[in-house]
């Protein structure tokens, strides 16, 4: 599957802005299972100074530096991206979890992925929450799917309720919340058990209702959990949010140990007062694309 | 007894002893020394007034660098007139085994920051990285200057165990601070008690600072001819304020803030009134955190800065990232980090530590948990222990803790110190000591500052905390070889320098106070002076009519100047009420107690722009007078000697800065503020002294030369005669009247022209506008019919002079100095998202 990504980040500002700085994770990175066709970024006004690299986790990273006075900022990313299905042990052979515990000790790429992180403080809720899908003995992929159909169940999508500050425990609480909400909780609740899990930031396509044309630019950031099952099966991607295995239609941007390692776009300004941001993606097939890729 | 002394005659106590040996002989390194000592006991007035004159210099030293006093209430560092003698073969044995520590740190830390091998080879637990908080992963980023070494400066707590051998306590790698303190130290001693160094060999710490000094030329970007260093400093505030503020003045370092410096296409420059001027190295003081926002978080640092230290357009010393170094679970790794990586064995002990993830440690523990110390290890916790010495309860919370997560924890048995002499009233006592040493890489060697700062730990301190606010140091002595010569590093070529005059160079933050300084100090004198005026009409008892007219507008001039409220002016014959208020306005929370507040925390942000004896003037007196405003004895007396007071203050401040500071440098600022100032306030008050009805002109015209210090000069050039014009000319138009309004503007223009750097062309032409109204004013009096009346019909004029000096002292503000806004993040939102409905 080939997918053709557009992702809009705009911010407006009351006031001329004198310094910007910005720290973008909107570049998706080559996986086993997912490959980059071309990539471009443009951004308004023009940056005096544009960096790449890539950060401690592997992703891409760009920086951009604006030193002239502006009102108005935006980055727009596109890219085409071939998926491929990722493969899948079944369940019933994989680990018990406790081995999968056990052999993250051990392997230091995966133990990085236990430990708390700065937005992920250990959360005992969390970990009692997640550890009524890992019964003793458990293969750690049907845990893990348990959870995740679980997490779908309990609670409740709804924006503007939570923001990145709020706290796992208060959406446990609350049953509900946004995609980066679902994917903490799980995050946290797995690290809890000792588990290794990441937090995946990227994209997900979104359907168009029957007979209706595909509401363009309605799609959002996405987040998903993955998830470690010992070395032999590495790392599996799943989606509480839609109670999904990812599959064919997800597009990763890159991974972190919570939102804060990948956020899309991160700044500092000088100035600005007050300032409004608008996000769109879109996410179609490469085929439905209208525009012809940059030669 | 002391109660820092060891118990006596405990048999548990082994420690070694640093100056006899085991049959009660002194040893060797220590016989002259001991000897110079008896000297000063019976020469120089004994040991007891050495500590009595070292304490006093210290205080001094204390007070000038304005050095918060430390909160746990121990009091500033003092030293012990009794230097710690290390012989030559010893510091040599220390310095081989040192030098192979701090190659060994930098190697774990370009592992760990680059392939991380020694994770992979599980001679590294995860938890040391990756739980860590002083892990920094923007650090690893693909793109780290490769070239750089991951740690420059490094020092080493050690402590010299019973059987002599020393061992380490805990590696510095953050920033290694002391070598200011060390080196203060040697010349505190050296003035203070100089027969003490006569006839020993000790080696210069001298070598080692220009060693560095050279060091961090040699880091710059090879483009760069002659390199800008800066020392970054989190500000006055910080505990080691003043150890900055001495290593910025050895080492030739501009002390900058991080509001001074900025990012700007992947280089860093210091914003200074002549605009961006670049800066090459930084010699860090602050954590690593708080250096780039965009990267670290937070609102406080340079955004850009990680960057531009990536692409290699700056150094940093030590480079961020190195914190981790610190890490106590480190120590019990490195013999076999030190195999691994250097394929050496580890020369120098590390105290012997254990981490408590290891079942046998946390058995030994709980057998004997009296003698155990505990490190956290992650985030900065303070050292906990001994348990010995907690109270059973909290004892017993720890001992809970531990139980639950033994991996957050690595734990120690108490170390015992060796205990040198320190000088206790004339005679010499037995105290522990500590020992710090100092190591600096100079493109790939490793070399050690012949000499340290030594330190008597408080009792049941833990000795492994960072280095405290306070507490008793001494001086350490590396004595050289017979016959050995002293080499210090082989002087480097430096180009020389442009010669430059003008204050371009100045950072704009630094200009800013200074302006302020200048007008908070003449404000204080302006309010004085005002207040003094009132009062001598005060003290006549019955007032006569011209009098109370006098005092009426003088009491208008004080409320305009924000010193008494409406319900302090008086009505009737009494004016109880004004004195109450002027009394109000001089303490603490009242007007002139705020600025005199603002005085102080402006020469405290200026600490590094002045000399000692001008920041001693400064300060010190501002403190007589605040003491003598809280005094209890009140009365008109009382206020008048507070009054003198702040005139002689500010009339001492304004005279040390024209004698001491250079003209187109910090001085201009300083004076371009105080005639800012004092234009205003002349405008001001002469608007209100002449504010009459046209009969009492003659009082007004009183008033304005009273108030404007120049009675004695207009009653020797006129003879008493008082007239319209030539007292308005006096007071304002004369421009050889350093009390007049022209004289003020002729002033500004001329240091406008000094400062230069382009702002001042669009300044000058309004300050000579001002200066010729103002020129004109006497003539026009001269001329008219009625002088009298044409006096008294000023007073809406300058008032509107007084507005419109605040307008220009506005726009001169915005011209030199960046007006910073407000710093914001972006990116802590969620966009709203919409859930993938993939699945329904």
């Amino acid at each position: 599957m080939i997918w053709r990504v557009r992702h809009t980040t705009g911010y407006r500002y009351a006031r001329p802005v004198d310094l910007a700085s910005h720290m973008l994770h909107l570049t998706p990175r080559d996986l086993a299972w997912q490959r980059v066709l071309w990539h471009r970024l443009r951004c308004t006004p023009e940056p005096a100074r544009i960096s790449h690299s890539r950060d401690h986790f592997g992703n891409p990273v760009t920086w951009l530096f604006m030193e002239q006075p502006h009102d108005t900022f935006e980055v727009v990313t596109e890219a085409e991206v071939e998926v491929v299905p990722q493969p899948l042990p079944r369940a019933a052979d994989t680990l018990r979890w406790e081995a999968v515990v056990q052999a993250a000790r051990r392997d230091p790429a995966a133990a990085e992925f236990t430990f708390p992180s700065p937005l992920l403080p250990e959360t005992p809720g969390a970990t009692a929450y997640a550890a009524a899908c890992f019964p003793p003995g458990q293969p750690v992929l049907a845990g893990l799917l348990a959870l995740n159909g679980r997490v779908h169940r309990d609670f409740l999508f709804r924006g503007g309720v939570t923001s990145i500050s709020t706290p796992v425990s208060e959406v446990l609480a609350r049953r509900e919340g946004v995609c980066q909400d679902f994917t903490h909780l799980m995050v946290c609740g797995l690290r809890g058990l000792g588990l290794p899990a990441r937090y995946m930031s990227g994209y997900i396509r979104t359907r168009p209702p029957p007979g209706e044309a595909r509401r363009i630019g309605a799609d959002q950031s996405h987040a998903w959990v993955a998830a470690w099952l010992g070395g032999e099966h590495g790392w599996v991607d799943l989606d509480p949010t839609n109670d999904l295995l990812v599959s064919t239609e997800h597009v990763a941007l890159g991974w972190g140990r919570d939102f804060g390692d990948v956020s899309p776009l991160r700044g500092i300004i000088l100035g600005g007062g007050r300032h409004s941001l608008h996000v769109g993606v879109d996410l179609r097939p490469a085929a439905d694309a209208v525009d012809d890729p940059p030669s | 007894m002391n109660p820092l002394l060891p118990p006596p005659d405990s048999g548990a106590f082994a420690a070694f002893d640093e100056m006899v040996d085991g049959q009660g002989r002194v040893r060797p390194h220590w016989r002259s020394l001991l000897g110079a000592l008896s000297d000063v006991r019976d020469h120089a007035g004994g040991l007891a007034e050495a500590c009595r004159r070292l304490d006093r210099l210290f205080e001094d030293e204390a007070s000038a660098l304005l050095a918060a006093p430390p909160a746990d209430g121990a009091g500033h560092w003092r030293l012990d007139p009794v230097p710690l003698p290390l012989p030559a073969w010893e510091f040599a044995l220390l310095a081989d085994g040192l030098r192979q520590r701090a190659r060994l740190l930098e190697a774990v830390l370009r592992d760990l920051y680059g392939p991380q091998s020694t994770l992979a080879a599980g001679l590294v637990p995860p938890d040391l990285v990756f739980a860590n908080a002083a892990f920094l992963r923007p650090v690893r980023s693909e793109g780290r200057p490769s070239l750089g070494p991951m740690l420059n400066l490094y020092a080493a707590d050690l402590l010299r165990r019973p059987d002599g051998s020393w061992c380490v306590l805990a590696d510095r790698t953050s920033r290694a601070a002391g070598v200011g303190m060390a080196q203060e130290n040697r010349l505190m001693l050296a003035r203070t008690l100089p027969g003490l160094f006569a006839g020993q060999a000790v080696r210069p710490l001298r070598p080692f600072l220009d060693r560095w000094q050279d060091t961090l030329q040699r880091l710059a970007p090879a483009t760069r001819e002659h390199a800008a260093t800066a020392l970054l400093t989190s500000g006055a505030r910080h505990p080691l304020w003043s150890e900055h503020v001495l290593l910025a003045r050895e080492l030739s370092c501009a002390l900058v803030e991080p509001g001074d410096l900025t990012a700007r296409g992947g280089l860093v420059f210091l914003k200074t009134l002549r605009g961006l001027q670049p800066v090459d190295v930084l010699l860090r003081r602050i954590e690593a955190l708080r250096l780039d926002p965009l990267e670290f978080g937070g609102s406080e640092g340079i955004p850009g800065l990680m960057d531009a230290w990536r692409q290699g357009g700056v150094a940093i010393v030590n480079p961020p990232g190195c914190e981790l170094a610190e890490s106590p679970l480190l120590g019990p790794l490195l013999p076999a980090l030190s195999q691994y990586l250097l394929g050496e064995p580890l020369r120098l002990p590390a105290a012997g530590s254990h981490w408590l993830a290891d079942p046998a440690a946390l058995a030994a523990l709980r057998r004997d948990p009296a003698s155990w110390l505990l490190r956290a290890i992650h985030g900065g916790a303070e050292p906990v222990g001994p348990l010995g010495h907690l109270s059973e309860a909290q004892r017993h919370r720890w001992l809970l803790q531990l139980e639950e997560r033994p991996r957050d924890f690595v734990a120690l048995r108490e170390p015992i110190s060796s205990v040198a002499p320190a000088a206790q009233g004339d005679h010499l006592a037995p105290r522990p000591v500590l020992l710090r040493m100092f190591l600096l890489q100079d493109g790939g060697d490793w070399h050690v500052m012949p000499g340290g700062l030594a330190r008597v730990p408080a009792i049941g301190a833990v000795p492994l905390g960072p280095l405290p606010q306070g507490g008793l140091a001494k001086d350490v002595w590396v004595l050289s070889e017979e016959g050995s010569r002293i080499q210090g590093p082989a002087a480097m070529p430096r180009p020389p320098l442009v010669i430059r005059r003008a204050a371009g160079e100045l950072p704009s933050r630094v200009a800013d106070n200074l302006f302020w300084l200048g007008r908070y100090v003449e404000r204080v004198e302006g309010a004085a002076r005002l207040m003094r005026a009132a009062l001598n009409r005060m003290e006549r008892g019955s007032l006569l009519p011209r009098e109370m007219a006098e005092l009426a507008a003088l009491s208008a001039a004080l409320r305009h100047a924000g010193l008494v409220a409406a319900e302090d002016v008086p009505t009737g014959t009494t004016s109880a009420a004004l004195q109450a208020a002027l009394w109000r306005a001089l303490r603490d929370k009242g007007p002139i107690g705020f600025d005199l507040d603002e005085v102080a925390r402006l020469v405290e942000r200026l600490r590094d722009r002045m000399t000692d004896d001008m920041h001693a003037l400064f300060l010190l007196p501002l403190r007589a007078v605040r003491i003598q405003a809280e005094a209890r004895h009140r009365g008109l007396q009382g206020l008048e000697d507070v009054l003198a007071g702040l005139l002689r203050y500010s009339a001492g401040v304004a005279g040390a800065a024209a004698e001491n500071m250079v003209r187109a440098g910090g001085y201009a600022f300083l004076d371009l503020g105080r005639r800012m100032e004092r234009a205003q306030t002349i405008a001001s008050q002469l608007g209100f002294a002449l504010d009459q009805p046209a009969s009492r002109a003659e009082g007004g015209l009183r008033l304005a030369l009273e108030l404007c210090d120049s009675v004695i000069t207009y009653r020797s050039r006129y003879l008493g005669v008082l007239q319209a014009a030539p007292a308005l000319d006096l007071v304002l138009a004369d421009p050889g009247n350093p009390r007049g309004l022209v004289f003020q503007f002729q002033a500004i223009s001329r240091l406008l022209r000094d400062v230069g750097g382009g702002p001042e062309q669009a300044l000058l032409p309004l300050v000579a506008a001002l200066e010729h109204r103002v020129a004109d004013m006497p003539a026009a009096v001269q001329a008219a019919a009625d002088p009298d009346a044409a006096a008294v019909a000023l007073a809406p004029e300058l008032a509107a002079l007084e507005r419109e000096i605040a307008a220009l002292s506005g726009a001169m503000s915005r011209r030199y100095f960046a007006l910073l806004p407000a710093v914001q993040s972006l990116g802590g939102e969620w966009a709203q998202p919409v859930p993938g409905g993939s699945s329904e």
